[in-house]
């Protein structure tokens, strides 16, 4: 088969662009100093400097850890500059006085924000390395109680919030990477969703990493108090840059009782050209906790690009009755390695969860699902479906599988399966009989290989992500 | 002498264990391995939790513990030995706390079964060939002491195209409290030959002791083996095997591991399928109650085409006990049209136990098809409805469904006197549990 299925992955990345912006960059290096000057510079509260201390004296006595199969340089941590801001001009009225260039950029990434925004009637609350120039729709929102800013806007306006749950998930301790977000985070989201309220439209946040050199460290923070409802978008596009750039974001979701979030992304960093050059490193801690009764927080991510990734986007059901649940598309091509998957802690009575990873490896990569779905002995009634496929083109990648289970209660329910398979020579066939050529057959192949979890994507992003797929595997089917 | 507590440890194992008897007649090349093995015993510690291969079974009970030298001679009584015996059998072989007994054991297969000492003299090239060769000890210390003590051990050859219907039993029997015996066994199938190995592990006291068993298994063209292997060690003993089995071109082994027995057991089966058509099917069973710890790690590697693999291993897990399966399969690069499946069920019967699983896939060729399963759970609550409503009592429903979801397993062994053994001892767990 296989000149189609050979030709599919070498388009080349078509967001490499740098956009020359003045920023406002701290010298490389991490120290105690270091985290004094990012907290000086954003006029933060004497507790927030002592959560970011604490989380570094933390850090200094953590490992990196070594149990993910991904393999790499080592990183030096103090070659990296922990603060990058565009300079602080005056401040924004209007989207009219927002940098031209900027916007330029904005408009290359195929996402005009003014125009899009209103075409969609998505909120976007754009991220440009590390600080948040504009948001829109914010009035719309403010009228239902919904708080949707950046984390320091939220710290300045609404700080007995962040404060109350920041760090409330995912611990300044948690992981290497979660202690060194929480040391030097810069900037991120804030979304408070008010009882009973339903968010009235997608949320949505563009993240964007310019400049060479600085590792972005985002912080995302969703609250959604009893019987609020909200859908929370993430895409992610990044420049070329030829080396390797750290990206170690945590996202905190809290959701109350009867509570709903949603969290869905499509991330498409630059992967590194064809030889593994290059590309981005994608650290992230992402957490959601089912606190109140009947709560749900369901994930959906569609992994295309990093050099590497290493996620494992997770619920605690602490809740009873609440539900968690994760789908995942994740492809590799070239020398990518992703090491991703869920967890899904039961401790509540009667709680569910469903894990569907559809993993897709080609060229030299390595795709791993790694997935934990531990039972406590309270967790009585409680019950977990996990399917993870993969799908291997060509024989020069891998495709790993590692789920741990641990059931410590008699009256919980765990079902695991998982399988492997390639696109079969008999399938093409069958295309080519009724006139549908090879790359077009495997793009539709791999579509329905993906439906569980592109149908639970929102539908701008179900378009995208299905694009991108065909986009990313150009040429190496065939 | 390594600095660390866990180091010294392995080397308090050493200095207990009396020298071979007769080591001085060794060959040399038998005398190198042993010296081999010791290098790496002192450079190897006992693992920890903090290893991923022993993250759920704590050894640091074992480490506490400390052994005596195994006294006077070899010896069973009859009675003992009568309960363990297989009337099948074609021959036997007895080791009691890691020493060959020749009184209690025979042979009437026609084939090689024979303590490895007597057996190098007939197979020396062969038996330096394999011996040390399949279970390698330079990463694990367990077989690494084991094969620094390597001294009295069953050794089967089964000639090219010899088939022996009839089972070979190698009972290794624990009599002394205390004490630490090191089992060993080496099979060598030749090409288009045909055996089964019932291997037999148990304990005629209740205290502690330790077993730490190696077996190894090298099955030419066309050979076929089917392996049983029971584990009923003392409920205070600790149990460590490891199985390295070696598949050429189109051979067939097929295994049935039980663990019943032994306070923390830990069993390590490593297939090989290292030639094109390769096939096995490895079955397990753990059942296991009170505060016992039954660990099973298995991988089947597939390093060459058209290589098949089926596997199911099954653990009821009653009382405060805790079982721990992990099965990994690998399939190399250009390890195509290999087709492997794999599932791992559990049944927990009580709010105390614990599950821990994890099947795991590692795919490095495209032209596969692998997929594992795992469920962990409770007793069917409408297949206990049924059964009540046909007269039986909710706990001999209960046993009635835990005993079946055992014997599918037990089913699987091909031997019928030692089936209805395992059968009734499944009864009686399960009936004591319900």
């Amino acid at each position: 088969m296989s000149s189609i299925l050979q030709n599919l992955v070498n388009q080349p990345y078509q967001h490499g662009f740098i956009t020359e912006i003045e920023s406002d960059v701290a010298p490389a290096g991490l120290s105690e100093d270091t985290i004094r000057l990012i907290s000086r510079k954003k006029n933060e509260p004497e507790w927030l400097l002592e959560f970011r201390l604490k989380a570094y004296r933390q850090w200094l006595t953590m490992e990196e850890p070594g149990w993910p199969n991904v393999k790499y340089p080592k990183i030096n941590f103090q070659a990296i500059s922990y603060y990058s801001a565009p300079k602080p001009k005056n401040k924004l009225a209007s989207m009219d006085e927002v940098d031209p260039e900027l916007l330029r950029t904005f408009e290359k990434l195929g996402v005009p924000m003014n125009e899009r925004a209103k075409l969609a009637g998505v909120a976007v609350d754009v991220i440009f390395d590390s600080v948040s120039v504009a948001t829109t729709y914010k009035a719309k929102l403010a009228q239902v109680g919904i708080i949707f800013c950046s984390i320091s806007e939220a710290v300045r306006e609404h700080p007995e919030l962040v404060r109350q749950y920041l760090g409330s998930v995912v611990p300044v301790g948690d992981n290497f990477y979660a202690a060194l977000n929480s040391a030097v985070f810069t900037d991120g989201s804030f979304c408070f969703i008010p009882k009973g309220v339903k968010c009235p439209m997608d949320l949505s946040t563009y993240f964007r990493i310019n400049t060479e050199n600085s590792g972005q460290f985002e912080r995302t923070l969703i609250v959604a108090e009893e019987g609020a409802s909200v859908s929370y978008l993430e895409g992610c596009t990044a420049p070329k840059f030829d080396t390797n750039q750290l990206h170690a974001a945590v996202v905190e979701l809290i959701a109350l009782d009867n509570a709903d979030i949603k969290y869905s992304t499509v991330q498409n960093w630059y992967a590194g050209d064809e030889n593994g050059l290059g590309g981005i490193y994608n650290f992230v801690t992402k957490r959601g906790l089912c606190k109140g009764v009947n709560s749900r927080i369901s994930w959906t991510q569609v992994e295309t690009g990093s050099a590497i990734t290493w996620k494992y986007p997770s619920c605690v059901l602490r809740g009873d009755n609440s539900v968690g649940e994760f789908y995942s598309v994740a492809l590799t091509n070239h020398h990518q390695q992703a090491d991703t998957g869920t967890k899904m802690v039961h401790i509540g009575r009667n709680t569910r969860s469903t894990i569907v990873s559809k993993g897709i490896s080609a060229g030299h990569s390595s795709n791993s699902y790694r997935g934990l779905v531990r039972m406590t002995p309270a967790a009585a009634g409680a019950r977990n479906y996990s399917r993870c496929d993969s799908m291997l083109i060509g024989d020069q990648c891998s495709a790993n599988t590692f789920p741990y289970i641990q059931a410590s209660n008699p009256a919980a329910m765990v079902e695991h399966e998982a399988s492997t398979s390639k696109i079969g020579e008999d399938q093409l066939f069958y295309f080519a009989q009724r006139g549908i050529g090879a790359e077009e057959a495997v793009s539709m192949i791999i579509n329905g290989f993906c439906k569980d979890v592109f149908q639970q994507l929102p539908m701008e992003f179900a378009v995208e992500a299905t694009k991108l797929l065909g986009l990313k595997l150009e040429g190496s089917v065939g | 002498m390594t600095g660390t507590e866990a180091g010294s440890y392995l080397d308090s194992l050493i200095r207990v264990q009396a020298q071979p008897p007769a080591a001085h007649s060794s060959p040399a090349w038998l005398k190198q391995l042993r010296a081999r093995a010791l290098e790496r015993v002192g450079a190897l510690t006992v693992p920890t939790t903090r290893d991923e291969d022993w993250r759920f079974t704590d050894l640091s009970p074992l480490t506490r513990l400390s052994w005596h030298p195994v006294q006077g001679a070899p010896q069973l009584a009859s009675a003992d030995l009568e309960r363990l015996s297989l009337p099948e059998a074609a021959a036997r072989l007895v080791f009691v706390d890691g020493r060959y007994a020749a009184q209690h054991s025979f042979n009437h297969s026609g084939l090689t079964v024979a303590n490895l000492p007597a057996g190098m003299a007939e197979h020396g090239a062969s038996v330096e060939a394999h011996l040390g060769r399949h279970a390698r000890f330079e990463q694990d210390a367990f077989t690494a002491v084991n094969t620094a003590f390597l001294h009295d051990g069953a050794l089967i050859v089964v000639a090219r195209d010899a088939v022996l219907e009839a089972p070979v039993q190698v009972l290794c029997i624990s009599t002394q409290k205390e004490t630490a015996s090191y089992p060993r066994c080496l099979v060598i199938a030749q090409p288009g030959s045909r055996l089964t190995i019932i291997e037999e592990f148990a304990a005629l006291h209740q205290g502690a002791c330790f077993t730490n068993a190696v077996t190894e298994m090298a099955l030419a063209d066309n050979a076929r083996v089917n392996h049983v292997r029971v584990q009923r060690d003392s409920e205070a003993a600790f149990h460590i095997g490891n199985c390295a089995v070696s598949l050429a071109h189109a051979s067939r082994y097929h295994a049935v591991g039980i663990a019943f027995g032994a306070r923390l057991s830990r069993y390590n089966l490593n297939v090989l399928l290292a030639e094109e058509g390769a096939e096995c099917a490895i079955d397990g069973l753990a059942l296991i109650g009170g505060r016992q710890l039954a660990d099973s790690h298995t991988l089947i590697d597939h390093a060459k085409p058209h290589g098949l693999s089926r596997q199911l291993h099954k653990c009821i897990v009653d009382g405060s006990a805790h079982s721990v399966f992990n099965g990994k399969i690998m399939v190399r690069p250009g390890a195509q049209r290999t087709d492997s499946s794999q599932s791992s069920r559990n049944l927990l019967l009580s709010g105390k136990a614990r599950v821990d699983t994890k099947p795991q896939l590692e795919i490095f060729a495209d032209d596969v098809k692998c997929a594992h399963g795992a469920t962990v759970g409770q007793l069917d609550a409408e297949e206990v409805f049924y059964l009540r409503s046909r007269g039986l009592s909710d706990a001999a429903a209960r046993m009635l469904l835990t005993y079946a979801f055992g014997a599918e397993v037990i089913g699987r062994i091909g031997v019928a006197s030692l089936r209805r053994r395992l059968e009734r001892a499944v009864q009686a767990q399960t009936s004591r549990a319900a």
